[in-house]
């Protein structure tokens, strides 16, 4: 019960933060998308019963705001949480590089993959520009070592081999 | 001991069935949502999760909000005796205008009798602000104002760029309390305009990352670079009058071409689009601007 306090209160916490900085950097024409790298970080610590179900809710907070098409952020995210438990057997998450690298080319793959379901699904094309999208990343993955650290701090795991 | 071995084989073939089965599943729901078309069971799937996450999206929004608020109040406290005075004269100034745009008014009432026109209403609606914009999104945004304010969807949505009010797209989506504006450069968007010059009136379309464009422009249209558009009286959505936007470029790639089509720099940008003008859709008429 206590954790599913916690779960929520980070949820409602990411979705400000999404907000804040999605509307912040918009205006300087950078795509950064904080509840992926909370969903990564989240799916980097908990276990998979809970990390898939949080990681696909937050996608589908994204879909919600979309006009075009609904779910392809939810299958993305889904996707992106397989990758990172895939890579939890492999890869320390404690350290600040793992983080910060992960969070980089998950984002850049997250944006080409919803650009190619837009494209397959509604035939309309979302680029949001090579820089926007990659200098978002960036910014996410700066921003990744202190969400994880709030994210260890907050659910008190150790991202182990045992999943 | 055998028993023992079976019961943790039989673990681990539940511990793998889990690991495969639950993003499967995860999947296959989002893949089901996203084929499935936006009216019927996706929107219904919407309206469910409005209930969860609007609460939290007028939470954020507030946070932002207030945390923009802070650090605004400070530089307009910095700022206040400079703009008061500014202020001062700009309300002088108003006082004039007011007074000769009665005049004017009341002449237009008076030449508009006397011609039997139709009458000229102001247009109604509500300032919004934008709350959101997905940064993969660039066409759509979310207002901090709803069906409760008076957003209804397919109101149209004006914008000030440069000092002048320009169409900056429609409403798509309307919920209590926010509402989704499809902006002008959106494929989907589509309005009835015509040019400064001529008054040839032609079909505008977003192109997405792609110019805007007006189609089906007669042949014989003489258009020139620079031209101002505005939307057309024959428009179902949008009042006539409103400016959109300059001619950048007529198109010639055709090699039987039976229409001319141009190219359009939209008055207000995408990117730029902060406050946004509501029309009520009862008011959708010519006129000017009347915030309520």
């Amino acid at each position: 019960m206590w954790k599913a306090c916690k779960l929520i209160v980070l949820f409602v916490i990411a979705t400000v933060c999404h907000w804040g900085f999605a509307t912040m950097f918009s205006y300087g024409g950078l795509h950064v998308n904080f509840m992926l790298v909370f969903a990564i970080a989240f799916c980097a610590f908990a276990r998979l019963e809970i990390g898939y179900p949080v990681a696909f809710m937050c996608g589908l907070f994204l879909d919600f705001f979309g006009a075009k098409l609904f779910g392809n952020n939810a299958f993305s995210f889904t996707i992106v949480a397989s990758v990172v438990y895939a890579l939890r057997q492999r890869i320390d998450f404690n350290g600040a590089i793992p983080q910060i690298l992960t969070v980089f080319l998950l984002t850049c793959a997250v944006g080409i993959l919803n650009s190619l379901l837009l494209i397959r699904f509604t035939s309309s094309s979302m680029w949001p520009g090579t820089g926007s999208l990659v200098g978002g990343a960036l910014v996410g993955a700066l921003l990744s070592p202190i969400v994880f650290a709030v994210i260890r701090l907050c659910w008190k795991a150790t991202p182990d081999k045992h999943i | 001991m055998i028993s023992g071995r079976k019961a943790t084989k039989r673990q681990i073939s539940l511990i793998n069935k889990r690991r495969f089965l639950i993003p499967v599943s995860f999947l296959l729901l989002s893949f089901v949502l996203m084929i499935l078309p936006l009216e019927g069971f996706v929107t219904s799937v919407k309206t469910l999760l409005s209930y969860v996450f609007i609460p939290q999206v007028r939470l954020a929004h507030g946070t932002v909000k207030y945390a923009e608020g802070v650090h605004q109040t400070v530089r307009e406290l910095l700022d206040a005796h400079e703009e008061n005075h500014r202020l001062k004269q700009q309300i002088e100034m108003s006082r004039l205008l007011t007074t000769q745009a009665e005049t004017v008014f009341k002449e237009n009432e008076r030449l508009t009798a006397a011609l039997n026109l139709q009458p000229v209403t102001p247009w109604k609606g509500v300032w919004a602000k934008v709350a959101y914009r997905e940064p993969s999104q660039w066409n759509t945004v979310i207002i901090d104002k709803g069906t409760a304010d008076g957003v209804e969807e397919r109101s149209a949505v004006l914008s000030v760029e440069q000092g002048q009010e320009g169409l900056a797209g429609i409403v798509v989506e309307a919920t209590e309390n926010t509402a989704k504006v499809l902006l002008v450069r959106d494929e989907d968007f589509s309005a009835a305009v015509t040019l400064e010059q001529g008054q040839e009136e032609g079909l505008l379309v977003g192109g997405g990352s792609q110019a805007v464009q007006i189609k089906y422009l007669p042949l014989v249209a003489q258009i020139a670079k620079g031209d101002r558009v505005f939307t057309s009286s024959t428009s179902s959505i949008f009042p006539a009058g409103i400016l959109v936007g300059n001619v950048r470029s007529v198109r010639n790639d055709a090699s039987f071409p039976t229409a001319q089509t141009v190219e359009v720099d939209p008055l207000v940008r995408s990117s730029a689009v902060k406050e946004v003008f509501v029309i009520y859709r009862q008011q959708e008429q010519t006129g000017y601007v009347e915030s309520v």
